[in-house]
């Protein structure tokens, strides 16, 4: 079950772009990970990476600055594309988003075609909406004018009420004190104020599986549930966690994803499958 | 006097008491329970030494068909967890199934009449079905000390406590410094003149989130059952994502031995004591206990903690391997229990008079954790690898139960009577066990515990996956891997 991660880079348009690679090569596709915002292998995977590569070969990705003024997900598409054709030459993946990586996996999917075999869009959208135009704008706001409390935002908007409610305000703050606000986080930010995948989602053909969370602020679970309507092969679940899954169940997003990626048919399309009742 | 049964279930434990209650379900009644004890609850019964408490939230270390919104304290002590089980039993039915005060002495299969013989200590029994619900922690273990029969004062095991006995203002040594040591400790010290602790290996511990529920959450819980459910996902999904710590992902081993360290550095003072509270191995390879009293106990002027093992006794004066010694007047062994080798294996014997606790001379194994080999229609409930070391033991239990009858379900309906694991299949599926179990801190931890066999160095007591996928995988009978007769 040992399984050494090897870090590898791969240069797309000028840029380095670092991953990972881990886990046994076996009947399972390879699982490529993409993290969302402000997010990197570790901070968005650290539990989910290392995990599934016990079970089969995963692949994590470091989104990188372009260096441009602005980030087109045209870009992010290219970063991933071409880790993915580096790693898996032959043969198909399981491509799995995280929030706003779950529109650049949708359109990444949608370019590579049958390369993409398996999607898992987790906490994901398809076309910006007003509510999130509107916490884009703040964020923005924030952000030009230094105004410290964009960290505190940020963690308001990440993490339910359920969760917070276990902390003290002093260890949410403390937590909220680690995060990192860089330029390339804040050309993410604008990123995310204008996405729109609708027409590729419209004629994606891959086996999906979308996960939306129940009190998620940043991707309100209607996101997921229209991206669940829209994907032809789509199948649909949901965790009872705020935006911030990946730190407050990761566990249970492991659950939906190992059994996902080890027989789609378990989530069989067009149906919402309830989350397991321990 | 024989009686026929269809099913007789040994023990009246969650175990017992979980599958009569499916079975009643299932609309299957012809089952008996033999209980050795005078009432239900076994490990809840047995054990009921001051402080006991379970350790798992109550909300989720209970069955899932019979929540309870009125628990008294998030991790509730053990008096109300075995009150839980007799209310069960009541008001599911189940009372009149138990044979109370029977305990179960020899049961042999009968390969020509194809049933169980099961002799206890009243009756003799014949069953299609042999059921055991005797657990890790049914019978307790006694190291065998030199001298303890030259030891003047009272002496007992953590889990036969004798309640007629005045500990007060006495010289008490605990030898032990696990689950149960740590639950009693603290209350020694409250009543001991002095006490010193026999610590073999020291234990990594957080604090103890714990606190009594109010009237008003005990209502919130009764009129919002979704709230109740949503608590108990939220218990769960926390303890499957410590499963990550025990396959030694290192951040994880990092955050949660710096967790365990600053709770020690926050309670103890003292430099030599934190050092000899300091564990010597990873952690996790040992339970991982919970405690916000065993610190400020072990600290108290009252206490001293000898940091070896109890090696031997020369009348009132024990003797730990360090060669300190200590006169004491009472000795309380908190020394755990037969998990490794269960006590019941060496009466359960198959056609050709092996016992079960022989067959498994280099540790116990089971297909799909619950079917031996050579022993037709046992299930062997909360046997091999079955132990978790993250997650509530009950959900276990429940899936195992789930296991029993969907295979009793699966015999009627292809008129079938007999089943008998394939011994090909059952060493697969041990093999799978020992691959995933690999590179876990139950083996590479550097730590001796009970969760490894001495004789094989195996993992076997310890399920060494997610306990999801226990359920995953190991809750539905599967056909192909028994041999099958009418």
């Amino acid at each position: 079950m040992k399984s050494e991660a090897v870090d590898k880079t791969i240069v797309v348009d000028g840029v380095n772009i670092s991953y990972r690679t881990s886990g046994p090569v076996n009947d399972r596709l390879p699982l490529v990970l993409v993290h969302g915002t402000a997010g990197n292998i570790d901070s968005h995977f650290g539990f989910l990476f290392p995990m599934m590569a016990f079970r089969q070969r995963v692949i994590g990705i470091n989104l990188a600055d372009p260096g441009t003024e602005t980030i087109a997900i045209e870009q992010f598409v290219a970063q991933v594309s071409a880790v993915i054709n580096a790693e898996v030459p032959d043969g198909a993946v399981t491509l799995l988003g995280y929030s706003m990586g779950a529109p650049i996996a949708a359109k990444t999917a949608h370019t590579l075609g049958t390369k993409v075999a398996n999607l898992i869009l987790v906490a994901g959208y398809m076309k910006t909406d007003t509510h999130q135009k509107l916490r884009g704008h703040i964020w923005l706001s924030l952000y030009k004018e230094g105004n410290p409390l964009l960290k505190n935002f940020m963690s308001f908007n990440a993490f339910s009420p359920f969760h917070m409610r276990s902390r003290s305000l002093e260890d949410m703050l403390a937590g909220t004190a680690k995060m990192n606000v860089t330029p390339f986080l804040a050309k993410q930010a604008e990123l995310n104020t204008r996405i729109d995948v609708l027409a590729e989602c419209e004629e994606l053909q891959a086996r999906t599986l979308v996960v939306g969370l129940s009190d998620d602020f940043s991707c309100p679970k209607h996101h997921s549930k229209a991206m669940f309507g829209t994907i032809i092969h789509a199948s649909y679940t949901e965790i009872a966690t705020g935006h911030a899954v990946v730190h407050e169940r990761p566990a249970e997003l492991f659950y939906h994803v190992n059994r996902f990626c080890n027989d789609p048919e378990c989530y069989p399309v067009g149906k919402v499958v309830p989350a397991p009742k321990p | 006097m024989i009686i026929d049964k269809k099913i007789v279930i040994i023990g009246a434990g969650f175990t017992g008491l979980g599958t009569a209650i499916k079975l009643l379900k299932a609309g299957q009644d012809d089952f008996v329970i033999l209980e050795r004890r005078p009432d239900v609850g076994g490990v809840w019964l047995d054990n009921n030494y001051p402080g006991i408490a379970c350790d798992v939230p109550s909300h989720f270390y209970s069955f899932s068909f019979r929540l309870k919104p009125d628990w008294s304290k998030i991790q509730s002590p053990g008096g109300e967890i075995q009150e839980y089980l007799r209310e069960c039993a009541e008001e599911e039915g189940v009372m009149p199934f138990i044979r109370f005060n029977t305990d179960m002495v020899e049961s042999r299969w009968d390969a020509t009449a194809k049933y169980w013989v099961i002799k206890t200590s009243h009756d003799t029994y014949r069953c299609k079905f042999l059921l055991t619900g005797a657990g890790h922690l049914a019978d307790e273990f006694m190291p065998d000390i030199a001298g303890l029969d030259t030891f003047p004062g009272d002496v007992f095991h953590s889990a036969r406590w004798d309640h007629s006995i005045d500990l007060n203002g006495k010289r008490i040594g605990v030898v032990g410094s696990g689950a149960s040591a740590i639950q009693i400790v603290p209350e020694m010290q409250k009543i001991a003149s002095e006490l010193v602790v026999f610590q073999r290996s020291a234990p990594y511990m957080n604090i103890r989130n714990d606190h009594a529920y109010t009237d008003a959450e005990k209502r919130t819980f009764e009129r919002n059952p979704e709230v109740l459910e949503h608590l108990r996902a939220w218990i769960f999904w926390f303890g499957e994502e410590q499963y990550a710590q025990r396959r030694m992902v290192p951040k994880y081993i990092e955050d949660a031995k710096n967790v365990a360290m600053a709770h020690m550095e926050n309670q103890v003072a003292d430099p030599e004591l934190r050092k000899k509270l300091t564990p010597t191995y990873q952690i996790g390879c040992k339970r991982r206990l919970s405690s916000s009293s065993y610190y400020p106990a072990v600290a108290s002027p009252n206490v001293t903690v000898e940091a070896t093992a109890l090696a031997r006794i020369e009348g009132s004066k024990v003797y730990g391997t360090s060669g300190n010694s200590y006169e004491v007047d009472a000795l309380v062994f908190a020394t755990g229990f037969e998990a490794v080798r269960m006590p019941f294996t060496k009466r359960v014997f198959n056609a050709e008079g092996v016992s079960l606790d022989e067959h498994w001379d280099t540790g116990m194994q089971a297909l799909d954790a619950i079917a031996v080999a050579g022993y037709p229609n046992l299930f062997v409930i909360y046997g091999p690898n079955t132990g978790l070391g993250s997650n509530s033991a009950v959900y276990v239990i429940e899936a195992q139960v789930d296991y029993v009858i969907s295979a009793l379900e699966y015999l009627e309906q292809n008129q079938l009577s007999v089943f008998d694991a394939k011994p090909a299949a059952e060493e697969q599926f041990m093999d799978h066990i020992h691959d995933v179990a690999e590179g876990t801190v139950w083996l590479d931890g550097g730590c001796r515990s009970w969760y490894v066999d001495e004789r094989s160095g195996r993992l076997t007591v310890i399920w060494p996956d997610f306990p999801h996928i226990f359920r995953e995988e190991l809750s539905k009978f599967r056909p192909s891997v028994y041999e099958l007769s009418a």
